[in-house]
């Protein structure tokens, strides 16, 4: 399978709907029934993919309106958890940090059903499915039962595995890993790239790992050690400063952040092509895709949507520059190929 | 003697955070907000007092990271991007210095002051601590474009924060500074310079001259033993090192785990350390921003409970 060279994509989230915001609220005080909420959340699931679609996203994703939080949306579904309340995380924001009191156990698919809405009413042939990571998941919960952090990771990860092939069964392309806390403890990333290859174990599809806001001298040590396809990593909040971790990549596709999801100002378009252009300086257009740093949801809705626009805009432009050359495509690589 | 102590912050809570938010989008007044800040501070001091703790903060309630909003008030520093809090899942928008610092007009003494006002009316037998970011701390975490080294950079820093520890009306004024103890998580930053040890046991020692300091560090072992301060050393992820002299904080309950601690083992925790100090102070071992607000008042309470022996 063939995509426009530098596909564009989202990371996940997006900001949800104020309406929706409500409904969330209103089912958490137990005042709606949940077949109603349920329609909301489809609605707005439609609503936003239509966004990501209007803005020129070659693959896109709902912008996990099924999802509380990214951590707490798996930890619900996931049993042997339970809940003290919510923890913050900067400023305002907070998640309902999970304590596992019991061994973890697959009761439910994670986000079949987000995944089947989300690719009945697309027109995109390919959307990318993000889902947490198990190190991740371990290290954002409080642990109350296993001995030591292997094991729940362990557990996590078989987890996360079975949920990935039920994906793979019902036809999906391309999962995506968020894995932000994986270099949180320097001497635990082995740990978390064991797992993270137990999560994968006997998938064929394409799978991208996503690490934001952390040292990336960490993650280039372990490049060709990860099995996935793709890192999709940030570099707009980082200004673009100490790239040079990256003469670490081969063979391997990088998702290039390239709009701040911190910060309310929009990119220009013009800004955004002398990213792009400078991340040629470390891989060829092939194996380039380009992506906000991370979810956007934590923007004003309007902002998310012109970042994104301007983003493809800016893609458009090289793309172009590049169609002299002779490059006007890239490759779909999956698991099977590297 | 055992006195049961907080450091740091609280919980912010969620009601508050919701006010908060409703102010920035401009859906509610300064004076309402100003009112909430007021009303949960109130709170959080009735709920202390209930949990026995002695000597007390404001909770840090109106600070989103132990950096912000100090940093807005410093001439030389812009605000940048966000960066983990060592290896939690927590963050704080990062000081970039651009030019010489120096302290701009800022609204943290009159906190203080209207937190020392609610003190004195709900727990007047308290004692009421200010909090602010040490400078080898803030230097560690600061992206540096203009001072040439790190050590000027926390001589700067120690300049600005000397003189607003001057209009703060406490006795004791608390710095937070996990970087004594923990390096620059490598997890989240790649720096390659280092502040001298000689440099950061001088410019705390400078401070302490100016005003009483509670000294906390977090996530491992100071490396660095200022005298004339209060040291308070994390005994879950740290211990206790050799030339620690006077009085001492130690953080005996685990702030970053929900799992609850019990009494009777802390109690045997303390034990060898009464015959060498006079005077403990048992504390969280860091920041109980890190736990769920109900977990963590039960941590509090259980501190609350080490008292008097």
């Amino acid at each position: 399978m063939e995509l426009p060279i530098l596909p564009t994509s989202v990371i996940g989230s997006y900001p949800k709907p104020r309406w929706l915001l409500r409904m969330y609220k209103l089912r958490d005080l137990g005042k709606i029934p949940e077949e109603d909420f349920k329609e909301a959340v489809k609605d707005a699931s439609v609503a936003v993919l239509r966004e990501h679609e209007r803005a020129g996203v070659d693959i896109p994703w709902d912008g996990e309106m099924w999802r509380s939080e990214m951590t707490e949306h798996f930890t619900s579904k996931i049993g042997g958890f339970r809940f003290y309340g919510p923890v913050r995380v900067w400023g305002n924001a907070y998640f309902n940090k999970a304590a596992a009191v019991d061994k973890l156990e697959y009761k439910e698919p994670l986000v079949l059903d987000e995944f089947l809405w989300v690719k009945e009413n697309t027109t995109r042939e390919i959307v990318k499915v993000p889902i947490t990571g198990p190190y991740t998941i371990a290290e954002w919960s409080f642990n109350e039962y296993y001995p030591d952090k292997e094991s729940f990771v362990m557990d996590l990860a078989k987890i996360i595995n079975r949920e990935l092939k039920t994906l793979e069964d019902h036809g999906a392309l391309y999962i995506q890993l968020d894995e932000p806390a994986m270099l949180n403890h320097p001497d635990e990333v082995p740990l978390a790239v064991d797992a993270i290859n137990r999560a994968v174990k006997g998938i064929k599809i394409k799978v991208g790992l996503h690490v934001c806001y952390s040292n990336y001298y960490l993650l280039a040590d372990y490049f060709d050690d990860i099995k996935v396809t793709q890192f999709a990593l940030e570099f707009a909040n980082r200004q673009f400063r100490d790239m040079d971790f990256l003469k670490k990549l081969s063979n391997k596709e990088l998702g290039f952040g390239v709009v701040d999801v911190h910060n309310p100002r929009i990119e220009s378009v013009e800004e955004i092509v002398r990213a792009i252009k400078k991340a040629f300086e470390y891989l060829e257009p092939e194996w380039l895709y380009i992506n906000p740093d991370c979810g956007l949801k934590l923007l004003d809705r309007k902002i998310a949507y012109q970042k994104l626009v301007n983003m493809v805009k800016a893609v458009k432009i090289v793309r172009k520059e590049l169609e002299k050359e002779g490059k006007t495509s890239t490759e779909f690589r999956t698991l099977k190929d590297i | 003697m055992i006195v049961p102590a907080l450091i740091g912050s609280l919980p912010r809570p969620v009601g508050l955070a919701k006010k908060i938010e409703q102010y920035l989008i401009g859906r509610l007044s300064e004076e309402k907000l100003e009112e909430a800040y007021r009303a949960y501070t109130k709170k959080a001091f009735e709920n202390l007092k209930r949990a026995n703790i002695k000597i007390i903060t404001d909770g840090l309630y109106r600070w989103d990271d132990i950096f912000n909003p100090l940093i807005r008030y410093i001439d030389g520093i812009e605000v940048n991007g966000l960066f983990k809090f060592y290896e939690n899942n927590f963050f704080y928008r990062s000081p970039v210095v651009k030019g010489d610092l120096s302290l701009k007009e800022n609204p943290i003494p009159e906190w203080i002051k209207i937190a020392q006002e609610i003190r004195e009316e709900v727990y007047p037998e308290a004692t009421l601590k200010a909090v602010l970011p040490g400078p080898v701390t803030l230097a560690y975490h600061s992206i540096n474009e203009y001072y040439k080294t790190l050590d000027e950079l926390v001589e700067a820093y120690k300049g600005v924060i000397g003189e607003l520890m001057k209009e703060l009306d406490v006795q004791i004024v608390e710095l937070q500074e996990p970087a004594l103890a923990a390096e620059l998580s490598k997890a989240t930053r790649e720096v390659e310079e280092h502040v001298s040890k000689d440099v950061a046991k001088s410019a705390i020692e400078d401070l302490a001259r100016i005003k009483k300091l509670w000294v906390v560090t977090y996530f491992g072992t100071p490396q660095v033993i200022p005298k004339g301060v209060i040291l308070n050393v994390d005994l879950v992820e740290g211990e206790l090192p050799e030339g620690v002299e006077g009085e001492v904080g130690l953080g005996i309950v685990n702030a970053r785990e929900t799992k609850m601690e019990r009494a009777d083992r802390l109690r045997d925790k303390l034990r060898k350390y009464m015959n060498r100090f006079e005077k403990i102070y048992v504390t969280p071992n860091t920041l109980l921003d890190f736990l769920p607000e109900s977990v963590a008042w039960r941590k509090l309470k259980l501190l609350g409970k080490l008292g008097g022996e």
